[in-house]
């Protein structure tokens, strides 16, 4: 079971609690909920927030292909995924995406876990813009698109 | 043939808005697209070559959200999403 969304930080908020809950079952023994947060400095700059960009639809697209891909490349078939990250302006400390998964045992709950994030980076259209703390910004350079 | 291209990340800073669009010689490929987004950096932005950079290491992707490559044949008005090097999470 997927939740895959991009959530529009003016319209809506990141809610942990709500990924507990979509990933909540008797059936499953290893849940691991990573958060991706804002960190104060990058590359010796003082950062006091990013925005994010995202092509939505694209990201949806490799949110679910991401998923298809734990049961056909990775054989995990039991298993449930919750995966959000924002768009828009999120400061400091702040959370920018939650991936939270559950499996009957904890080896599989790790696997799942950093592979999503991990394909995320390369493969989901998400951009950051630091803002820094002389009021400067920065869109990050990031590594040209991986596709299938 | 008009091309709406669809302006994310760092590509956001070629317009005000969020695309750009361009006049297209029917019978026209990705390849050509590409050439009229460096001449409008040219144009627009005395050639900067950091934008010219990000330009030349974009993706694109079509109204039907599919990666396309620069044989990609653009025979109708369309939308064109033009994806550069991206760094989420």
């Amino acid at each position: 079971m997927l939740h895959a969304k991009v959530i529009d930080i003016k319209k809506q908020k990141i809610d942990l609690e709500k990924a507990n809950e979509f990933i909540s079952s008797s059936k499953f023994g290893a849940s691991i909920v990573f958060t991706g947060t804002v960190r104060e400095l990058n590359e010796n700059k003082k950062v006091t927030g990013i925005t994010y960009d995202s092509h939505d639809t694209m990201v949806i697209k490799s949110f679910e292909e991401i998923y298809n891909e734990l049961d056909q490349k990775l054989k995990i078939k039991d298993k449930t995924v919750f995966i959000e990250h924002v768009k828009g302006y999120v400061e400091l400390g702040e959370i920018s995406i939650i991936i939270a998964v559950a499996t009957p045992h904890r080896a599989e709950a790790y696997i799942i876990s950093r592979y999503v994030i991990e394909e995320i980076k390369k493969r989901s259209p998400i951009w950051k813009k630091e803002h820094y703390k002389n009021e400067d910004s920065k869109w990050l350079k990031g590594n040209p698109i991986q596709t299938n | 043939m008009k091309v709406k291209l669809e302006l994310f990340g760092a590509n956001r800073d070629l317009s005000d808005k969020d695309f750009i669009e361009f006049n297209l010689e029917s019978k026209s490929s990705l390849k050509n697209l590409k050439k009229e987004i460096l001449s409008y950096v040219d144009q627009n932005f005395k050639g900067n070559e950091n934008f010219k950079k990000i330009i030349e290491t974009s993706a694109f992707c079509s109204e039907d959200n599919n990666i396309i490559y620069d044989n990609y044949k653009i025979t109708r008005d369309q939308k064109i999403g033009i994806i550069p090097p991206i760094g989420g999470g």
